[in-house]
């Protein structure tokens, strides 16, 4: 599934990352946000999920969540 | 020496570069509050010797392969111009993400300190770090720091100074890899990112996991909530102009104008022997048009205070995720939501903050749509046409900055439309910083800098272009003392361009067209020059008035007159149309092409020219029909018209080349 179905409060290991844009693959792997890391959904928002990453929060939209594979 | 200050976004850089320096570059809670490089000697106190250091503050970065174009200015720099030591920031809330760059810039060879940032913060929530271990793990001096406090800075930048000439030894060294292999790449950052958690686990011992939900988190559930969030970032705006320029601002801007006039009428007594040309050069044009300007400075000081406190305390990012979902139905997202806001105070700093907006179109867009929030320098021109001709209303104000969020919007969707730009699939995603207590001293700092930029340009360009035009407005062609205003230079430049007011106001006035010109060298202006031409503005009134004064001396030399309609169309033509020259090259330097800076000066330049037009015609049709000028209505739908037309050829254009490219 992808982040856009993830339960809120549990922690997740990323399974995937495909954005099919290279640079944005890049960017989120920089902030820890790739493959075999554990990501949290903290609440889902009308505009997409805030997630924790590491020790920061973040703010995604429902498709860049979509290509989140958890 | 020089040393960099480098590091994440939001770790705290441009703070502790303010305080080493003395400068007040504008800090906020988001990531990418700086965009570009500033460097400036640190401040004697802070170290000794005879060798003098200076401090570059560079803008954030996650990693020296740069996403967004603030980014590059970092990783250029760091390689390119080899400072003599980084002084590498870190976000010790977040040391994870925070040393996977620290670890490449290890592996620069230039020597390093770093930084642990935010101490007090980890003292909060009880999270600590071992300084010395990881000092030993990364091979370099680690100290902790509190920007907001200065704590630890002494240390920090005698460390820093002692490492000059010394070797770096890195870490972590990445293997000889291909750099156009991706795989490899990849490959290469998941061993860097194995090594930083491993270092991590051994430095820190949290007594929470991050993951928990927070007390910040419980606020942003309420704050981006669709409903809600909207509502709430509406109250947060109408408080900023309330109480600039109504409750508090308003008040102290009236005791200023009160005490200004009466040193303007202690110098008219000083020169009451003087030649009465002189008196009325200097005294009604000169001084008469800065006090017009410096007048609203409690406005505009009060409004900057309040917006340092909003970009302090890390709403902003908040309301980017409120208004991306309805940002995105016009193709910009949450991210052009910053520079908007940042316009309300500057379209400058407004325009560059769309630096950080990676997607090259919406970069672009928001950069030419950003002058279209009026900015501190147009809320005298408001006010001035508030007060003159509404009985000081505030709705005139709350209609402007609405009609410049719609026509951002409208804006968009055009660009949306020439540029053919519909199923790009775009991202969006921004940190969304821990709340904190904004900084009431640095708000006051930022306010009082700011505060005195207002005075030096009111007393520096605006005190020059009022006298340029004072004089213009006295002399003739021939150079001879003009009997009326009419025969002046001024009169006679300007007078060609008043044409293009006709449709606008409904009469000729070479003084309107001259006031919107020098607008362009500073917004100010329009009120200076307005003030000189129809001498301290009481000469600028109501048609309805004027019926009034009827018999009274009405057509006495300088009353000019415009309905209430004319009035507010001539305003927003001022507030809507291209930005000043300062805002202009800002956009030059943000859209770095040709072709779309002189689209977005057509699309403002038409934009402006539209609303006016079609709020003085309509307008006036609703109140008075019998006062429309005909003539002057039907050249301004000619103008609009053909405008339309040019649009639609460029559309029609970009569609034709869309199709042969997809054939």
């Amino acid at each position: 599934m992808t982040l856009n179905e993830a339960a809120v409060g549990k922690e997740y290991v990323i399974e995937s990352v495909h954005t099919e844009d290279a640079e944005m693959d890049a960017f989120l792997f920089s902030l820890g946000c790739y493959s075999g890391e554990p990501i949290t959904v903290i609440a889902h928002r009308a505009g997409g999920p805030i997630v924790a990453i590491k020790d920061s929060r973040y703010s995604i939209d429902r498709s860049l969540a979509g290509a989140i594979v958890i | 020496m020089r040393i960099a200050l480098s590091g994440n976004p939001n770790s705290g850089k441009t703070t502790m570069y303010n305080a080493l320096t003395g400068s007040s570059e504008k800090v906020g809670n988001w990531a990418g509050v700086t965009v570009d490089k500033n460097e400036r000697p640190v401040k004697r106190a802070f170290y000794t010797g005879d060798e003098r250091l200076i401090a570059v503050d560079l803008p954030g970065a996650y990693s020296m392969s740069p996403f967004t174009g603030e980014e590059s200015i970092t990783r250029d720099y760091v390689r390119g111009e080899s400072p003599d030591v980084i002084v590498n920031i870190v976000d010790s809330t977040n040391l994870g993400r925070s040393l996977f760059f620290t670890t490449q810039l290890l592996e620069l060879g230039i020597p390093t300190v770093v930084a642990l940032n935010k101490s007090d913060l980890n003292r909060k929530q009880r999270t600590s770090l071992d300084p010395n271990r990881l000092s030993e793990l990364l091979g370099c001096p680690v100290l902790s720091t509190v920007s907001t406090s200065q704590e630890g800075f002494l240390e920090l930048v005698s460390v820093a100074m002692s490492l000059k000439g010394k070797e770096q030894r890195a870490p972590f060294v990445a293997k000889e890899i291909d750099p156009s292999d991706p795989d490899a790449v990849r490959a290469e950052d998941r061993r860097r990112f194995a090594f930083v958690n491993s270092i991590v686990r051994e430095v820190e011992q949290k007594s929470h996991r991050a993951s928990e939900f927070s007390l910040s988190d419980r606020i942003d559930l309420l704050l981006t909530g669709r409903g809600v969030g909207i509502l709430f970032f509406s109250l947060v705006m109408f408080l900023v102009f309330q109480i600039s320029q109504v409750w508090v601002g308003g008040p102290i801007a009236d005791l200023l104008v009160g005490f200004l006039e009466q040193g303007q009428e202690a110098v008219r007594g000083v020169l009451s022997t003087a030649h009465p040309l002189l008196v009325a050069l200097l005294v009604d044009g000169v001084i008469g048009g800065v006090i017009a300007v410096l007048g609203f400075l409690p406005l505009v000081m009060v409004m900057y205070f309040l917006i340092a406190l909003l970009e302090d305390c890390g709403y902003l990012s908040r309301v980017a995720v409120v208004l991306d979902p309805i940002f995105k139905k016009v193709g910009l997202s949450g991210k052009s939501v910053i520079p908007f806001v940042i316009s309300v105070g500057c379209a400058v700093p407004g325009i560059m903050a769309s630096r950080t907006i990676k997607d090259e179109r919406e970069r672009r867009a928001a950069a030419m749509l950003a002058p279209f929030m009026p900015c501190g320098a147009k809320i005298p021109v408001i006010a001035l046409f508030a007060g003159a001709f509404f009985d000081g209303a505030g709705w005139v104000s709350t209609v402007t900055y609405l009609s410049g969020i719609l026509l951002i919007f409208l804006g968009a969707l055009l660009v949306n439309r020439v540029t053919g730009n519909y199923k790009k699939r775009s991202y969006f995603i921004i940190e969304m910083p821990a709340y904190k207590f904004p900084s009431i001293w640095g708000a006051t700092k930022s306010m009082f800098s700011r505060g005195k930029s207002y005075v030096v340009k009111a007393a520096t360009v605006i005190l020059l272009c009022n006298t340029v035009v004072q004089i213009m407005q006295s002399f003739t062609l021939a150079f001879a003392v003009a009997e009326t205003a009419d025969a002046s230079i001024l009169a006679a430049v300007a007078k060609p361009f008043s044409y293009l007011f006709y449709p606008l106001v409904g009469v000729l006035s070479w003084q309107l067209a001259a006031a919107t010109l020098t607008g362009f060298i500073a917004k100010e202006n329009v009120v200076g020059t307005l003030a000189v031409c129809f001498v301290g503005l009481e000469n600028l009134i109501d048609t309805e008035e004027l019926v009034l004064l009827e018999g009274s001396g009405a057509e006495a030399a300088g009353i000019f007159a415009i309905t209430k309609v004319a009035a507010l169309a001539y305003l927003m033509f001022n507030l809507y149309s291209p930005p000043c020259f300062a805002a202009l090259g800002a956009m030059n330097a943000e859209v770095k092409s040709a072709k779309w800076f002189w689209g977005g000066v057509g699309l403002q330049l038409g934009v402006g020219y539209t609303v006016s037009y079609l709020v003085y015609t309509i307008g006036t049709l609703i109140i008075s029909p019998e006062t429309l000028n005909v003539p002057a209505a039907l050249l301004g739908l000619a103008a609009v018209f053909a405008m339309a037309a040019v649009v639609l050829t460029v559309i029609r254009r970009g569609d034709l080349a869309r199709e042969m490219q997809a054939k």
